[in-house]
Order: C-alpha cells, then structure tokens, then sequence
C-alpha cells in the first residue's frame, strides 16, 4: 500500500513541473499585461508606466521570470498580486473558504439527495417512482446551471425572499458569534442548493445502474433463494457494492472542493476561487491566475491520488501493486 | 480631485461601460433589440432624485455596488486603482480642496489655497476643525506624507504622475537621493506650501490635495501599506462616515462622523454591498438597496416604468472614437511619428465620419443613453465643451462629395473607390468583440461605409478581444487602418496626455505644430486666466475637428437607481462626494 502511494507521489513531480511550464508560457503568451488594463488620466505619462513595470519584472525575459516564479514557488511565495496589491497566499487565503464552504455544502446536498433517490430508482427499477427520478434526472442534466441559478435566485431570493440574495454574510451580525456562523450557513443555503440540485446527475446514476447490475448477480439470487430477507440483502450485499464508484469519485469531487464554482460565485455575488480566477484573466493578473492554475493543478493530482487510494481501499480487487 | 480621476482609471471600467454596455445577462440581453426598437422618444433623465419628503433624522441607507466581482480592498487613495474601490473609499475619505463645476479648486473644502505671484507656489491651509476619525487633527504632515508615500522608490501604485513630478525635489527624492521633497514645506502645524519646477494652470486642476493619516500609516513600509490591515480593515479618514466593519470584497458598514468639518451628516448609517449587475433591478425593486451605481445601461428598458425607484443620471465623463492610424510611436525617441501616407487625406477621414448615423448607433445599440460626440472633449466639461461645433452628422452626399473632390473615385466600375492613382483602396478596420452588439455594430460600420463606396475590411475577418486589440493599437499593426475605441478622462480637462505629441495614447498617432502650440499653450501661465484657458480650448477643438484624426462617435450617459425614499442625492453627488446631504424620507425603503 505504501509502496504505491509512493510511487503515485513521485510520478506526481514531473507531472507537476511540465504543469508548471505550460500554465506560465500559456499566461505570458496572452496579450497585456495587468498594467495595460490601466488607462491614465491626462498628464500621468507612460514612462511612470515603463518604469513600474520594470519594477513588477514584467520586462525581463520569460525564462528569467519562470526561474523567480519557481524559485517562489519552491519558497511557498505564489508572488504578489498587482491588481490586489497583497500577496496572492493572502488572496487565496481570504477567498478559499468561502469556496470551500460552498463547494462542502453542495457535496453534502448532493449526496443527501442523490443516495435515496439512487437507492429508491435502483430498487424500484421501471416503476413510476423510477421514471419520475429518472426524469428529474434528464431533466436536471440538460438545465446549464447559470440559468438555473438565476431562475432560483430570482424565485426564492427575490419573489419568495426565502433567502439572502447576496454575500456571504450579513455584515451587521458581530463575526464569531452563533447567530454570525448560522447568517453565513443561512447565506450558503441557496447557492449550494441550486448547486447540488443539478450535481445530483451522476451520483443517482451510477448508484440506480450499479444496484440493478448486482441485482441480477448470481450471488443476490443464492442469497434470495436462500430465504435472506429482501431488506438484509439491500443494506448487506448489494449498497455495498453499488457505492464502490461513488467512493472512488469522492477524489474526484474534493477536486471541484477547491476549483468552486464559477457561475454560482458570480450570480450570487459569493466572493471565492472561481470568481477570482475568472477577474485575474481578464485583467492579466498574471500571478494569480499562475497560482490558481498550479493550486488546482496539484489539487486534481490529490484528488485522482485520493480516489485511487479509496478505491484500493475499499475493492481489493483493483489494487495496483 | 484627483482622487476622483483614480476611479476612472480602470479601462475595463471604463470601456466596458461604453463599448460593452449590454453584455451582462443572458436573460436581459433578447429584451435588447425588441425593447430598442421604435423608442424613437428623447431619453428625459433627471439629474437628481424627486422627493418632496422631510428628511427623517438617523436614518440609514443601503448602498448598492453593481459589480460582477468583489472589490479589490485597497482602502486608500495613494493607491486607489479600481473603480469599486473608490466607491467604498468616497464615505470615509476626501480631498482637502474642494472643486468647481469644472473641476478646478475653490476654497470651499477642508482647507483653502492661495497661489503665490510667479504661479509656482501653492500655500495650503487646513481648516481647524479637519479632525481624523480616530480624533486626531489632520495637519500639514499629513499631505506631505502623502506626497513621500506616491513620491518614494518603493511606491507601486500609479498616481505618480506628471504633477506629482512637477514638485521641486521630487525627482531627487523618488531616486533616493534625497531624503526629503525640497519643494515642500510646512509653515505651521496646519499650512504647508508646495512649490513647482513650473508655473502650470494643470495645478489649479490636478493637485494632489488628499492627505494620508500619518499617525496611523506612517510606522508601516511603504509597499506593505496597501496589504496592510489599517488599509483593508479598519481605513481610516476625515470623511462625513467612519468605517465600522467591512466584509472583505463584498459590503461595508459605515456610521456617521459626528465630528465631520462641515457639520453632522444627516444619515445615521450606511450599508454598502456588493450587487451583482444581473439582479440589480431586483434589488431596486424588493428596496434591498437605496442607490444602485453605476445602473447597467442594457437594462434600462425594463427598468424605466419602476414604481418605487428612479433611475437618475448624467453625462459621463468619457466617449466613443473612430481613430485613424497616422503613423508609429518611435520608442526610442519617444514620441509619435505621422509616417503612413494612406489616410493623410482628411477630406477621406471626415467623408467616413459623415458616412456614420450616430442617432441611429445612439438609438438602436445603446437604447438612446447615448448621442452623437462633436468633439474631443466632453459636455461634462460644462464650461470646456464647445458647443457650436457640429460634428459629423449623417450626410451621405456630403461624404460622397468630399470622397469626389479628394479624387477617390471608383475607375474600374466595382462598385468601389479607387484612391486617387486609380489603385485599388481598402481600408482595414479593427473592431473588437465583447459584447452582444459588438458584431452587428461592426457590421453596421463596414455597411455605411460601403454605401460611400469604401471598401472596409475586418483586420483578419473577424472582431478581437480586448487585450489583443490594445496590443495591435498599441504597436501599430501595419493591418490597421482604422479602429474604434473609447476614452474615459477623469476630471482633468487637458487632454495631452491622449493628444500629446510624446504621449504612447495617442493612439492615431497624429502630430502636428499646431496642436502642440495649443495644448503647450493651455498649460501654460496665460492659462492661468480660466477664460484664456476656455479660449484655447474652443480653438483646439475647432482645429481637431478640421484635422479629424480621430472623430468622436458617442458621448454616453450614466445611470443610477434610487429609491424614491432617497432625497437630495443625485449625479453631481457621485462626482463631487457630498454624500453628507444626502437622507432618507421614510424609515424602510418602499
């Protein structure tokens, strides 16, 4: 086992160093810089402009300006944002959670509802309760999300007014108290729904195909026929089966954890991660965009790492020695 | 006012605004060209809020933000960069002097000025009761901190500019050789005088007069300023609100200053959030926030029959132009050089600016909230703008004369013009993309300009995106002829900084002796007399318009939501930050 996370980690450093390459000459090769985005007023002359971006290094060669990246990078400093003027560490930092936050919620909505109505569409396949999850299904896999987040927005944040219709938090609560924890939960609620109503797609197919699948194996038929009841043999043999790709796609998942979402940061004004990346390019906030690019990188590596390792973990079958 | 200007720097900002108006929502974006469509009727904006209400005492507001993306959170204005952050910043923070019509200074601010005889040096006083929120007065040290923090070699910000640079002692003191700026002097604890290299009437118009609290920023480094917590947290300034708490990148609590140098503010406090430019006009409607600035453009044919709000507006302070490239920035020499004969010929140049039916751009593409440009500069210069200038209106015999008289006729019988040797002419037009209009309003261009019999190109057959389009402008693609761009200009009239014969913006690459006696002239001390001045520029823009390098398409207009429970805030209240007027008539928004 140890011997194969090893080498998994291992085969992630050339992975990472070609990853590296190729987001920092793909970032240089766009047109602009973050200093190009500025218009100066009248009388502010270009030569301040050449002069600052001399100072930012953005005037020297590409490989000299890889190697200070790299050298920053092996220092844990992703650099500094111009457009932010902090460090990009800080910037992640700051907007991270929210992301995490959101993208946990959505996980956890997902599953709570994708596991019953997987369970029940695989259970009662051909049914009429199979058909209507089964057409929820279709019906949620052809919605783009960035109308379904703004018909929800719009319904329940602004009709309804059910929930808050932007931020993160309201800004009148003291932070650290209870009734601040349970404002941004509250604030959370509508964007991780409309998240997780449309992420259901997947998992309730997989876990709906897996258990009709091992519902016609021949061990759940010796089983039948051996009398064990219909229930025992659903919770024992085969749910236990079934959620083997679902486990293996949690790597997976906790990847989009750090990715976030983009359009739901955006429609709800939730300041995270994709919001951030989506600003940084189009302004040509190189450093940031870099970073992100290399923190989603190393976050996918994980995530396929992890879901290889939960997955020999849990079906001895597939372990790779 | 420069503090003012620093919010429009932002070319996003800017351009989005007036190229790009229309590219927010999916939803929205269908109303566009039905809504468009026979509003043949004058846009009738108000300037300010209609309300007949008493202003209640310690009421609040909630201030809305339109922005697509959380505001960067550099609080100060020695470092201000982005619009949305001069939007939080304008409560809690201003200029000592105060600024006219025109934006040139008055004594009417926190501190009044007296210009010294030889025009070089200004002497400030700070009025007593200019305190800082934490209590401290604000005192002569602190506008010169400001100058050391934008003047010192470790400054990463832009405000360091050519006036900034103007002050004596400055260049030694920004490359480290001096340990203090010559050129300015404290006289007491609240007056302090700044002397310049050069008597220049761009003084009066672009002084630096924001101070920075010393007692508070001065033990940090200068480069860690903008990162620090006294910037992002807990700002601080001498403004009519205190920041109370803000929510990093998405709203700000702000309570009154009851100490403010004009007296107590009539709002008790102010929210200010973040809104997204999708949901703005839900939020105007449910009275989930007061004031929406700036109020998205496209949407304003669903917005204009609202029963609880107003949309109010004004005449921005930028425009739309088509540019023709003259010739190349020679970077070793710095300065521009008119070297590309194909459209010298200015008759050519003003025969496609008549080819153009603005109304009909104004109207069909920007629901009527713009109109037909005449000149380089813009009516919200009130007393600048030259009014008896007519620009280009839609004349196709005019064109097609003049393109017959400049001997640009079509000889082979291809329904286009050939230049004057019989060659034939294309002219290649760089458009670029963005928005929803941005294609059918390319293609409206090369139509009209076809119908003179010009034949116009895209550059490469098809639009481009923002940076790559700056870049080609920028290094003078020899594939451009013409493109159409736009400039927002701040508050500073003098536009050499985009016309200027040294200046890498000026785009068309146009220079002439003429133009640069007239803008040497409107710098210069005989400026100093504002009608002089006004005179100048009336001539200056007479002159560009007969030379047409560049002609102005469109000025715009923007727009705020308010809520009709609002009173006394209206657009001059976002150019000249007297949101201390500003109250509410009702305790909950309708």
């Amino acid at each position: 086992m140890w011997k194969f996370v090893v080498r998994r980690i291992l085969i992630m450093i050339p992975q990472l160093v070609v990853l590296s390459v190729l987001v920092f000459i793909l970032a240089k090769v766009m047109p602009g810089d973050a200093l190009s985005g500025l218009v100066e007023t009248p009388g502010v002359d270009s030569s301040t402009i050449e002069d600052m971006r001399t100072n930012l290094g953005i005037n020297d060669p590409v490989h000299v300006q890889y190697l200070n990246w790299i050298k920053g990078l092996s220092q844990g400093d992703l650099g500094t944002s111009y457009i932010h003027q902090r460090p990009v560490l800080e910037l992640l930092e700051a907007r991270l959670w929210n992301t995490v936050y959101l993208s946990a919620a959505i996980l956890f909505l997902t599953y709570l509802i994708a596991i019953p109505l997987g369970i029940t569409a695989g259970r009662f396949h051909d049914s009429l309760v199979d058909k209507l999850i089964v057409g929820y299904n279709y019906v949620t896999y052809a919605t783009p999300l960035f109308i379904f987040a703004l018909l929800m927005l719009f319904v329940f944040g602004f009709q309804l007014q059910w929930f808050p219709t932007g931020g993160s938090t309201d800004i009148n609560l003291e932070p650290e108290t209870f009734s601040y924890y349970m404002d941004k939960i509250y604030h959370l609620l509508l964007p991780a729904l409309s998240g997780a109503l449309l992420a259901t797609v997947g998992t309730i197919q997989y876990l709906r195909n897996e258990i009709i699948d091992t519902k016609m194996k021949d061990f759940i038929k010796t089983a039948k026929s051996k009398g064990v009841p219909e229930a025992k043999i659903y919770s024992h043999h085969i749910l236990r089966n079934s959620f083997l790709p679902i486990a293996a796609f949690l790597g997976y998942e906790i990847t989009g954890l750090i990715t976030g979402s983009i359009f739901l940061e955006s429609i709800f004004s939730y300041p995270g991660i994709g919001q951030l990346f989506l600003q940084s390019i189009s302004q040509r906030d190189f450093s940031v965009v870099t970073a992100l690019v290399m923190v989603t990188g190393v976050a996918t590596l994980i995530g396929t790492l992890l879901s290889d390792i939960i997955l020999s973990l849990v079906d001895p079958r597939i372990r790779v020695e | 006012m420069i503090r003012k200007s620093a919010l429009w720097i932002v070319v996003s900002g800017i351009l989005f605004s007036i190229i790009l108006a229309g590219c927010n929502g999916e939803g929205e974006s269908d109303s566009e060209g039905s809504g468009a469509e026979g509003q043949t009727e004058e846009i009738n904006l108000n300037e300010e809020v209609q309300n007949d209400g008493e202003i209640i005492e310690d009421g609040s507001l909630t201030y809305g933000l339109v922005s697509d993306s959380p505001f960067e959170g550099i609080l100060n204005s020695a470092f201000l960069a982005a619009a949305p952050d001069g939007q939080v910043v304008q409560f809690f923070d201003e200029a000592l002097l105060a600024v006219n019509k025109d934006f040139e200074i008055t004594n009417d601010g926190a501190a009044t000025f007296e210009m010294s005889d030889d025009n070089k040096t200004i002497t400030i006083q700070i009025k007593d009761n200019v305190n800082w929120h934490d209590g401290e007065p604000v005192k002569a040290e602190d506008l010169q901190f400001a100058y050391e923090v934008i003047g010192s070699p470790d400054y990463v910000g832009s405000h360091y500019g050519s006036l900034i640079q103007m002050v004596e002692g400055m260049d030694a003191y920004n490359s480290g050789e001096a340990d203090e700026i010559s050129g300015i002097e404290i006289i007491d604890e609240k007056t302090l005088s700044i002397t310049y290299t050069e008597a220049s009437p761009a003084i009066l118009n672009g002084i630096w007069s924001t101070p920075l609290p010393k007692h508070y920023l001065g033990d940090i480094s200068v480069p860690d300023i903008p990162s620090s917590k006294e910037v992002r947290e807990n700002p601080i300034g001498f403004g009519p609100f205190k920041v109370d708490r803000i929510v990093a990148g998405e709203s700000a609590q702000y309570s009154r200053n009851d100490d403010y140098w004009k007296g107590k503010p009539k709002l008790a406090s102010i929210t200010l959030k973040i809104v997204n430019p999708n949901t703005v006009l839900q939020s105007l409607e449910n009275g989930e926030v007061d004031i929406a600035e700036t109020f998205p453009t496209d949407q304003y044919p669903n917005a204009a029959d609202g029963e609880n709000y107003q949309i109010i507006g004004g005449i921005n302070n930028s425009y739309t132009y088509l540019s023709f490239k003259l010739g190349h920035y020679d970077t070793e020499k710095k300065e521009n050089v008119m070297d590309r004969p194909k459209l010298q010929n200015k008759d050519l140049r003003k025969a496609m600016g008549y080819a153009l039916d603005m109304e009909q751009i104004a109207e069909n593409f920007y629901h009527g909230l713009s109109f037909p440009a005449t000149t380089l500069i813009v009516p919200f210069f009130e007393g600048y703008h030259d009014e008896t200038i007519e620009g280009f209106p839609y004349n196709v015999e005019k064109a097609e004369e003049l393109l017959d008289e400049a001997g640009y006729v079509d000889v082979d019988g291809d329904g286009y013009r050939e230049d004057p040797d019989g060659e034939e002419f294309i002219i290649n037009f760089l458009a670029r993309s963005g928005s929803d209009t941005s294609e059918p309003m390319a293609k409206y261009f090369i139509q009209s300009w076809n119908d003179i019999g010009l034949n116009v190109e895209l550059v490469d057959g098809r639009l481009h995106e923002f940076n790559s389009f700056n870049k080609m402008v920028d290094d003078d693609e020899q594939k451009v002829d013409v493109f159409i761009s736009g400039w927002g200009v701040g508050t500073d009239v003098d536009p050499s900084g985009i016309y200027g014969r040294k200046m890498p913006y000026n785009n068309s690459r146009f220079v002439s002796e003429e133009n640069d006696e007239l803008l040497e002239a409107a710098l210069s001390e005989e400026a100093f007399d504002t009608k002089r001045r006004k005179e100048i520029y009336n001539e200056w823009q007479a002159y560009m318009y007969e030379e047409s390098p560049v002609i102005p398409i469109l000025y715009s207009y923007k727009l705020l939501g308010v809520n009709n429970r609002v009173k006394d805030y209206s657009f001059d209240t976002t150019i000249f930050g007297t949101c201390e007027e500003v109250g509410v008539t009702e305790e909950t928004a309708e």
